[in-house]
């Protein structure tokens, strides 16, 4: 192989790491900007909503909130509390408890006085068997509570079994441990009930990061901007997804993914697809994949929504070893979901989901750790072989970065000009600090995470879940 | 020398509490106002008023823990009228049991509280 | 100075591509100072609003108070009250202060009635506020006509009645669903007569928020609902279904029953639901003897409105489908025969082996129900 073959593979290879870098850049800012335009028509349609009605009124729709939990029993009793205070009028709270443990079940009898009912299930899919029993309380104020006791299979098999027990025709799968804000279930009902001539089979909601919030009985009291860069880099990168880059795929309708830690579901339609998908460690993005490539498949219109508002606050891992075991969790997850579903890839008969959601989701979400790290590797040979165009490198490794953070810094824009959730003086510029520095403190830890989790995919079948240490929300100072 | 009656008011709408406040000091009672359930136990405890009037949908500390915390912590019999919104049908019963004296839906007329007011403190 | 000059020189004698992409590195970095120094300024000019505004909110909500007290038993209008009436309306000119004078007369007026409220009513129209909310109807803008209907509707204007009802069927849902509720809120049922005409689809949203304004009103009057049933506008006919429902309009039922064989499934399942909870009887026989022809979900709404309506002349029908295919039906059937009939009921214990009949009927046997 003479020179000049070597030199023609080498622009080949560079034009390719080119042209992805394009269109992986061009996508961001397309992404960007048809976000910010939904979301601008979004705070102008609700300027006028009046939810006050909707939420007194025995007319809406009924919604059940289930909440699997596993081994919770720190925070059970207080997630319960929070769970049963919303002030929508009609709904229920069915928690899971999947086989734990610990003594989660007997703190939530005793906090509850809950007893043993006679219970019958319509096994509309197949889940788990029940272990201790399905309770409910005898005390009027909790009647809204029913807590099913089950033999362990994971929470797609838990969400599973709050389907079948779910009498209503709207499902909110929530983490038992978020908070929910007590107004969200009457934003998350409105797309289903307004749009006319499509079915809405599914709303998410964003995910707001609570750690270092002021949470008491259950109750947002203060939002404060974490200390912990891990902590600071998540928030940020939850802004970039979710306001510059949810909403332009609300808009599309072309949202892949719901956050597992909270959707609200057409139960009818998520029962008729077979539920959550047991096998998977994605199962909240599996389902959403497979409800819409059921619509497509019956050839009916419909939706999946996305609502921008704060409305469930979690914790995020905030040291790196939880953080990484969730981002590989998160890498098998979407590869998973992508192999099941590879049917639908660049099949005209999907419509947005087969022509652009799914290749969109290959290439710039599966396929872009493996793309980074092939990219890190050939640099290393070229180093090895004294090939480095340093003046290219630098340049080029500069204008990536700046361009990282400028698109940050358009995401707390956005914050400020939305939902300006951080008010607080200082917190403007902790928020420019961590733009500068997520580049260096949390990528390379994703892409670390990544390239685990499609090891571990291919050649670690056994990993499941992993651990996720409880460690309770902050509580409000006396 | 007979001193105005303590009336401790729990309301987060500023307006209505600027209003009843003049409405009522009107009548010859001194009023105390808190914006949420947190200051209105705050004023009670330190002012010891002679009668409560709070909103039920207050943030933070809702109106009905400002009656158990009155009824149950302090132990004090000190006559309470709630206020709620349309449709908290539930709440206010729940308030009934934790033991307040009457209530008023909103929208209400301040001629009628001012009458169930001064019939609670005869 | 010279590494300036060499700086240069590089940047002279570098390929184009890298030229551009130093300058556009420049251009990202100039764009990242500008931006960072308007976050600044922004977040500083936020709270500063914020400070601003609960400022003139103290002082509006003086004026209004001090209004509302200082009215005498002779004038109209006394002199105090003319004098904050002149000062709201100058500060009025300005939106910014004038969003939030009339945000402080709503959230008074919201929570008080009787005549302090019809006060406040009269404050609005002499401070001119009203003149600004009607000059918003004519906007071109969709979002400003919306809150503009929206502010005369909370204010309870009845006379502009007529410039609103043309724009019912208005192209924009926000700006159609201000109306109706402009029209229920201030003419309650009568403000109904836009179902008459209304082309456009009533969303569920809609359709509750309409009934939740309609349920407040004192005098529960409801118009004939009958033309609604038979409306064109499928959506008119499900609200009109819902009216039927929460106003027990029993008069309504040959209407409802001939949506037994409407068009949309939805509407026929939701008819059925309505004859049930109206005990309408005619309905059931009617259904019966369709049974096989119609759909899952009217199958299981037919079994539910015989749970309501049960007579022993039903008994046959519900033998015969107590092993049903559908897990819902066998459940219906088997709880209304254990309850009339609990003779027969035991004696189907052996009937089937298939294990869901055999869970339910434990069930059933083992429960009060």
């Amino acid at each position: 192989m003479n020179t000049s073959t070597v030199q023609i593979i080498l622009l080949i290879i560079h034009l390719l790491f080119f042209i992805y870098a394009f269109f992986a850049i061009g996508s961001y800012v397309i992404l960007a900007i048809i976000s910010a335009v939904e979301t601008l028509e979004y705070m102008k349609k609700n300027s006028f909503v009046n939810y006050k009605e909707i939420l007194s009124s025995t007319i809406s729709p009924s919604i059940s909130i289930i909440a699997p939990a596993y081994n919770e029993s720190l925070n059970i009793i207080e997630n319960v509390r929070s769970l049963l205070s919303s002030h929508y009028v009609n709904y229920d709270v069915v928690i899971v408890n999947d086989g734990s443990k610990d003594d989660s079940l007997e703190k939530l009898i005793l906090a509850y006085d809950l007893v043993k009912v006679n219970f019958l299930i319509n096994q509309q899919i197949p889940t788990k068997p029940i272990r201790a029993g399905v309770f409910k309380s005898t005390n009027p104020a909790f009647e809204k509570l029913t807590v099913v006791d089950k033999e362990n299979g994971g929470k797609a098999d838990a969400l599973n079994m709050g389907l079948n027990i779910s009498n209503n025709n709207y499902v909110a799968c929530i983490d038992v441990d978020c908070l929910l804000l007590e107004n969200a279930l009457q934003k998350m009902i409105k797309p289903f009930l307004e749009v006319t001539e499509e079915t809405v089979i599914a709303t998410g909601g964003v995910i707001r990061i609570a750690n270092s919030c002021i949470i008491k009985d259950g109750k947002l009291l203060d939002v404060n901007f974490p200390e912990k860069r891990i902590v600071q880099a998540q928030i940020l990168e939850y802004l970039r997804a979710f306001l510059l880059g949810r909403m332009a795929w609300s808009r599309l309708n072309g949202l892949l993914v719901i956050s597992g830690a909270f959707g609200l579901f057409n139960k009818k339609i998520a029962i008729e697809v077979g539920g959550y998908d047991t096998n998977t460690v994605g199962e909240d993005m599996e389902i959403i994949v497979r409800m819409r490539r059921h619509m497509e498949e019956q050839k009916l219109k419909y939706k999946v929504a996305y609502i921008p508002d704060p409305l469930c606050w979690t914790e995020a891992p905030d040291n790196y070893k939880i953080f990484i075991s969730q981002r590989n969790r998160w890498t098998r997850g979407t590869i998973e979901t992508l192999r099941k579903h590879r049917k639908i890839a660049f099949n005209s008969k999907y419509k947005s989901l087969g022509l652009l959601s799914y290749p969109y989701w290959l290439f710039f979400e599966r396929l872009a750790p493996v793309i980074e790290v092939i990219g890190i590797i050939y640099f290393v040979i070229l180093m090895a072989l004294n090939e480095v165009r340093w003046d290219y490198t630098v340049a080029f490794m500069l204008l990536a970065y700046l361009f990282t953070v400028l698109f940050s810094i358009v995401a707390i824009f956005s914050e400020e000009l939305t939902f300006h959730q951080y008010k607080k003086k200082g917190t403007g510029f902790k928020l420019i600090m961590i733009s500068v520095l997520e580049p260096l403190v949390l990528h390379p830890f994703i892409l670390y995470a990544a390239i685990r989790g499609n090891i571990d995919y291919y050649f670690n079948k056994k990993k499941k879940w992993g651990e996720m240490t409880r460690k309770g929300m902050a509580k409000a100072e006396k | 020398m007979s001193e105005a009656k303590k009336i401790v008011l729990a309301e987060d709408n500023s307006t209505l509490s600027l209003l009843l406040k003049f409405r009522l000091e009107k009548e010859g009672y001194k009023l105390l106002v808190a914006a949420d359930g947190k200051e209105a136990i705050e004023l009670i405890e330190e002012q010891d008023p002679e009668l409560i009037l709070t909103d039920i949908m207050m943030p933070f500390i809702s109106g009905l823990e400002v009656i158990s915390h009155v009824r149950n912590k302090l132990k004090k019999q000190t006559p309470i009228i709630v206020f709620s919104a349309a449709g908290q049908e539930e709440m206010v019963l729940k308030a009934f049991n934790l033991g307040a004296n009457d209530f008023m839906g909103k929208p209400f007329s301040p001629n009628e509280l001012v009458i169930r007011v001064k019939r609670l403190l005869r | 100075m010279e590494s300036y000059q060499y700086l240069i020189d590089y940047l002279k004698n570098s390929p184009p591509i890298i030229q551009a992409v130093w300058i556009l590195s420049c251009f990202f970095f100039i764009i990242i100072v500008i931006l960072i120094i308007y976050l600044k300024y922004l977040r500083g000019h936020l709270r500063n609003n914020e400070k601003v505004v609960a400022k003139y909110q103290k002082e509006y909500e003086s004026y209004l108070i001090s209004y509302l007290y200082a009215g005498n038993e002779e004038e109209e209008i006394s002199g105090e009250q003319q004098t904050i009436i002149e000062k709201l309306k100058i500060s009025a000119a300005d939106i910014f202060k004038r969003r939030i004078i009339v945000s402080t007369l709503l959230r008074l007026r919201n929570e008080i009635s009787g005549e302090m409220a019809e006060s406040i009513q009269k404050l609005y129209y002499q401070s001119g506020l009203i003149g600004y909310a009607l000059s918003r109807l004519k906007s071109k803008k969709w979002y400003v006509v919306a809150k503009g209907i929206r502010e005369l509707t909370h204010f309870h204007v009845k006379e502009v009645h007529d410039e609103i009802v043309i724009l019912v069927n208005h192209p924009k849902k926000e700006i159609r669903k201000e109306v109706q509720l402009y029209l229920v809120t201030l003419f309650h049922f009568e403000g109904l007569k836009f179902l008459d005409v209304l082309q456009t689809h009533l969303s569920e949203w809609d359709q509750i928020q309409l009934l939740e304004v309609l349920q407040h009103f004192e005098n529960q009057e409801l118009p004939n609902i009958n033309p609604w049933l038979k409306s064109t506008n499928d959506s008119v006919v499900t609200f009109a279904l819902k009216l039927a429902k929460i106003y027990n309009q029993f008069e309504a039922k040959d209407a409802i029953m001939e949506l037994l064989t409407h068009q949309q499934k939805i509407i026929r399942v939701d008819a059925i639901h309505v004859l049930s909870n109206l005990q309408v009887v005619e309905a059931k026989d009617i259904l019966k003897n369709n049974f096989d022809k119609l759909s899952l979900e009217e199958q299981i709404a037919f079994f539910k409105l015989l749970e309501n309506m049960y007579e022993t002349s039903d008994e046959p029908f519900l033998l015969a489908h107590v092993t049903y295919e559908n897990f819902e039906i066998k459940l219906s059937a088997l709880k209304i025969l254990k309850i009339f009939n609990i003779e027969k009921f035991k004696s189907l214990k052996e009937i089937s082996s298939e294990p869901e009949f055999i869970r339910i009927f434990k069930f059933i046997a083992h429960n009060q129900l």
